[in-house]
């Protein structure tokens, strides 16, 4: 790459040509002061604090700003460079409040970093300085505005990777504010990234404030659960409490960003109903017990009911998609050796045989050079948010997005079409825009799409796929449960196979595809979660269940769990009132951050992490617990010291995608759907706990939303409940389709 | 928000610029809508404009801000835009400003109680010749006395 060669304090540097001056200093580490420069950023210049002395040029320049050139001699600090700089650093201190020791900041701020060695140590200014009144923007990030520099960062983040300008100057010259428009606040799902990217006090974390210095914390280095990009961070740990967690630089995976669900989940580990005792039932009573007496009130049950009568198919194991691979594995492989093929992580899918079984193609780092993409059924922004931002970054380089979906949602981007159709129209468009390749390939059409008629769209797309050597299409989750789930993960597969587009299926989220890897699912024989549920087993073991938030029909769930009959052990991190019901023995488990363990992302990298706290008050890893309690079964391999070794014994293993040869089917059916999509924050039990989290925009997504004549069907009005949620009528959603965003299920509906 | 005409003609500016970049018409559209309404902005006048020309509130708002031409407070029927920069300075521009200010009885930033005059203290509007001077509309009153301008000012309507 180095193709010039310019000189740098006397050293000669290779670089490429056209690089600004600060990108080689800072790969060279030679260190130049900057505020407003951020890598991932726009080049602003206006904080002036990075001027170097250019030989020839009659003034500094900012090296931030500055193209290099063959042969440029530059000198970042000799006297006319220092000078510029602490002239500079001057003019930015003169309106900062010296608040250091009550400003969050203090420890970890860019400001006073550069101050402490380019700063006076007297100030000259004897006049007031300015005071700006502060905007209340939200749950999520506190203001500090007369700290602020003006540096824009958080301007330029708004506009460049959230993808909403939120963020403005008003004013100018003395009066120049950094503010929102109309103290609307802040919405976008990446908001918490401005923390990251502000260089002094100005914008620091709401939840955190007042908590603690930056050098009284620990950080560990861990990744984040709730999607399928598996977010780099560190967890900030003061005491054996996540205080605290920010991004960490991972260009493959999330570049310098993490999604707001990411950064502010951990509220969620300190909330009062933690599950922190084991506990068993006697007589239709709760009692707190030491460890080993649940576990052996376990094992009896489990051998009592099930294993002695029945051997293990009448024992069946459910976990929640946020269990590590580790966790999986485990029980699995429990699961396997007590001769049960019963088990699921699939709680939300209302019909498993016709599920979606498509594999995802292409890296996260590539999806920003796509050149087209139809993304089917998602919400993709808030579902995804990393993978979202690669998508824009893609469409801002030129790339063109056809949607498929039920209801208009907001991309942060520009979509060429919106195809707002009720789900059962989606494998129809499907189908037509597989038909009008292979009519123009003159590939043999088969008998499926005999009698299908190619409209415009669909001709439009299937051109686009066509012409287009780098797309992909991304199938979402609200297709799980689509009637023809099934077929259209196949008609996207052929279409892909005849256009050589990749596929990303973001159907399901968090550490779906670890359950998948660890073999999570019925084997041969074995039943499913619908199954498990109908089959009036003796016994089950459930990781992390939550009923009314997990299963599509959490009604017809708990009625099956809660069967005198049945012995249900259930290991949770929170409390919660139904599993409670049910269950004959409660084992706390360690929630996010407190296990070790492994998550596996959309691309299929495994990312392993260390437990950054231990568990809080009695609860244990629930690797720890499987293990105990497959010991305690007597089953053989179980010896386990650390998750690693359990890690070991599977990362071998690799996922095969089978496929079914069941055929395309494309009849649709008529009449009022139900798509229920889990609000973004929502998604798992700690984000269910994070108060902050549940007071935003985005955390207040609870509604049911159709258009005025479907509202008419139903019988409902705007402001109305529907399946306990308000009604909001929209023209946004497609014809005789509900669109419901809540944090419980529905009952069965969707 | 926005009327039909006043539409019409943020439509003829819009019409100048590449399509796609119809903020740039962001500044025209601010004065036609400022027009509209009593000679200032409110924030949901500003609102819409950004809606109109599809670009954030904020980045409408930002403009609407910086230049001094755009009211955000009710002004009177006239505005005495009274220049208070160097040339002007020198002559005597801020005791004409305390003139103005105890002839009116109003403050700079204030509006007569009848609604007719409000005083506004702008940067150099490139008459030092006749400094000290102010704008009133379109027209400059220059080499300004106190006599001067209670002829001015006394004939306002």
């Amino acid at each position: 790459m180095a193709d010039i060669e310019i000189e740098i304090d006397g050293n000669v540097v290779k670089a490429k040509a056209g690089e600004m001056l600060i990108a080689v200093t800072d790969r060279e580490g030679i260190s130049v002061p900057r505020f407003c420069y951020h890598k991932k950023l726009s080049i602003a210049a206006n904080c002036r604090m990075c001027l170097v002395d250019v030989e020839g040029a009659p003034k500094p320049q900012p090296a931030c700003s500055t193209p290099i050139n063959e042969g440029m001699k530059v000198h970042t600090q000799n006297e006319k460079a220092k000078a510029s700089q602490k002239a500079v650093m001057e003019f930015l201190l003169i309106n900062h409040p010296l608040d250091c020791p009550i400003c969050d900041q203090g420890g970890e701020c860019e400001l006073q970093d550069v101050a402490m060695s380019y700063g006076s140590d007297v100030s000259r200014f004897t006049e007031g300085k300015r005071v700006v009144t502060d905007s209340d923007i939200g749950a999520l990030i506190h203001t500090d505005m007369t700290r602020c520099i003006h540096c824009t960062r958080c301007v330029r983040f708004g506009s460049e990777i959230g993808g909403i300008m939120e963020m403005g100057g008003t004013g100018r010259g003395e009066d120049l504010k950094i503010e929102p428009f109309l103290k609307e606040g802040i919405t976008s799902e990446l908001s918490g990234n401005m923390i990251d990217v502000c260089p002094v006090g100005a914008l620091t974390s709401k939840p955190f404030r007042y908590e603690l210095r930056t050098w009284q914390m620990h950080s560990v280095a861990n990744i984040a659960r709730h999607d399928l990009v598996g977010s780099n961070i560190f967890t900030q740990t003061y005491k054996g409490k996540v205080k605290r967690i920010v991004a960490r630089d991972n260009d493959g995976v999330n570049e310098t960003w993490i999604s707001d669900r990411d950064r502010f989940s951990y509220e969620g580990l300190a909330h009062e109903n933690r599950l922190l005792k084991p506990q068993i039932k006697v007589d239709g009573q709760w009692k707190a017990v030491e460890w080993d007496k649940a576990l052996e009130f376990a094992v009896r049950g489990l051998v009592n009911n099930a294993l002695n009568a029945d051997g293990g198919n009448k024992l069946g194991a459910l976990a929640s998609n946020t269990a590590t691979l580790e966790e999986f594995h485990l029980l699995q492989k429990m699961l396997r050796e007590v001769g049960s093929e019963n088990m699921d992580y699939r709680l939300n899918v209302k019909d498993l045989d016709n599920v979606i079984d498509l594999e995802s193609t292409i890296k996260l780092a590539v999806l920003e050079e796509v050149e087209y993409s139809l993304i089917i059924g998602s919400n993709l922004r808030l579902e995804q948010p990393m993978i979202n931002h690669r998508l824009r970054k893609a469409v801002l380089a030129g790339a063109s997005i056809d949607v498929i979906n039920a209801m208009s949602f907001d991309f942060n981007y520009r979509t060429n079409s919106e195809n707002i159709v009720a789900p059962d129209r989606t494998v129809v468009i499907l189908a037509e825009v597989l038909k009008s390749i292979l009519e123009r390939s003159g590939a043999e059409i088969p008998e499926y799409l005999s009698t299908i008629k190619v409209d415009d769209v669909a001709k439009c797309i299937a051109d686009k796929l066509l012409a287009s050597n780098n797309s992909v299409i991304i199938l979402g989750e609200h297709a799980i449960n689509n009637p023809q789930a099934a077929s259209i993960a196949k008609l996207i597969r052929e279409i892909a196979q005849q256009t050589g587009a990749a596929t990303l299926n973001v159907s399901a989220t968090s550490n779906s595809i670890a359950a998948e890897m660890a073999n999570f699912v019925p084997g041969q024989g074995g039943l499913n979660a619908n199954a498990m549920l109908a089959a009036d087993l003796s016994a089950y073991i459930l990781l992390e269940v939550y009923p009314q938030y997990d299963f599509h029909d959490f009604v017809q769930a708990i009625e099956s769990l809660d069967n005198k009959n049945t012995f249900v052990i259930s290991m949770n991190s929170f409390k919660d009132k139904e599993v409670a019901r049910y269950s004959d023995v409660m084992l706390p488990i360690a929630s996010f951050y407190e296990t070790s363990g492994s998550h596996i992302n959309i691309e299929g990298v495994m990312q392993s992490f260390a437990a950054a706290v231990s568990a809080p008050s009695e609860s244990k890893p629930a690797w720890k617990v499987l293990k105990v309690l497959a010991d305690l079964l007597e089953l053989p391999g179980f010896h386990y010291a650390s998750s690693e070794q359990i890690t070991s014994e599977i990362s071998n293993q690799s996922h095969q995608y089978k496929v079914d040869d069941k055929a395309i089917n494309i009849t649709t059916k008529r009449g009022v759907s139900v798509i229920w999509q889990k609000s973004p924050y929502a998604i798992d039990v700690l984000s269910r706990h994070a108060t902050a989290l549940q007071v935003t925009k985005i955390g207040q997504m609870h509604s049911a939303s159709m258009n005025k004549a479907t509202a008419k069907k139903e019988e409902v009005k705007e402001g109305g409940q529907y399946l306990g949620v308000p009604v909001i009528i929209t023209e946004k959603v497609a014809d005789n389709c509900v669109f419901v965003n809540a944090n419980q299920s529905t009952g069965g509906r969707a | 928000m926005i009327s039909n005409k006043a539409k019409k003609q943020i439509d003829d500016w819009v019409a100048k610029y590449p399509t796609g970049r119809q903020s740039s018409a962001v500044m025209e559209a601010l004065k036609i809508v400022q027009a509209e309404n009593g000679n200032s902005l409110s924030a949901e006048s500003i609102q819409a404009v950004a809606n109109y020309l599809e670009m954030p509130s904020i980045a409408a708002a930002e403009v609407a801000t910086f230049y001094e031409n755009y009211n955000h407070k009710p002004v009177g029927k006239h505005t005495i835009r009274i220049c208070h920069n160097i040339s002007c300075m020198l002559n005597g521009a801020d005791d004409l400003v305390s003139y103005l200010e105890k002839k009116l009885g109003v403050r700079t930033g204030q509006v007569t109680k009848d609604g007719l005059l409000n005083v506004k203290k702008v940067e150099c509007l490139g008459a030092c010749v006749g400094a000290p001077m102010f704008q009133i509309g379109d027209t400059y009153y220059e080499n300004l006395t106190e006599k001067k301008i209670d002829d001015i000012v006394d004939n306002l309507k």
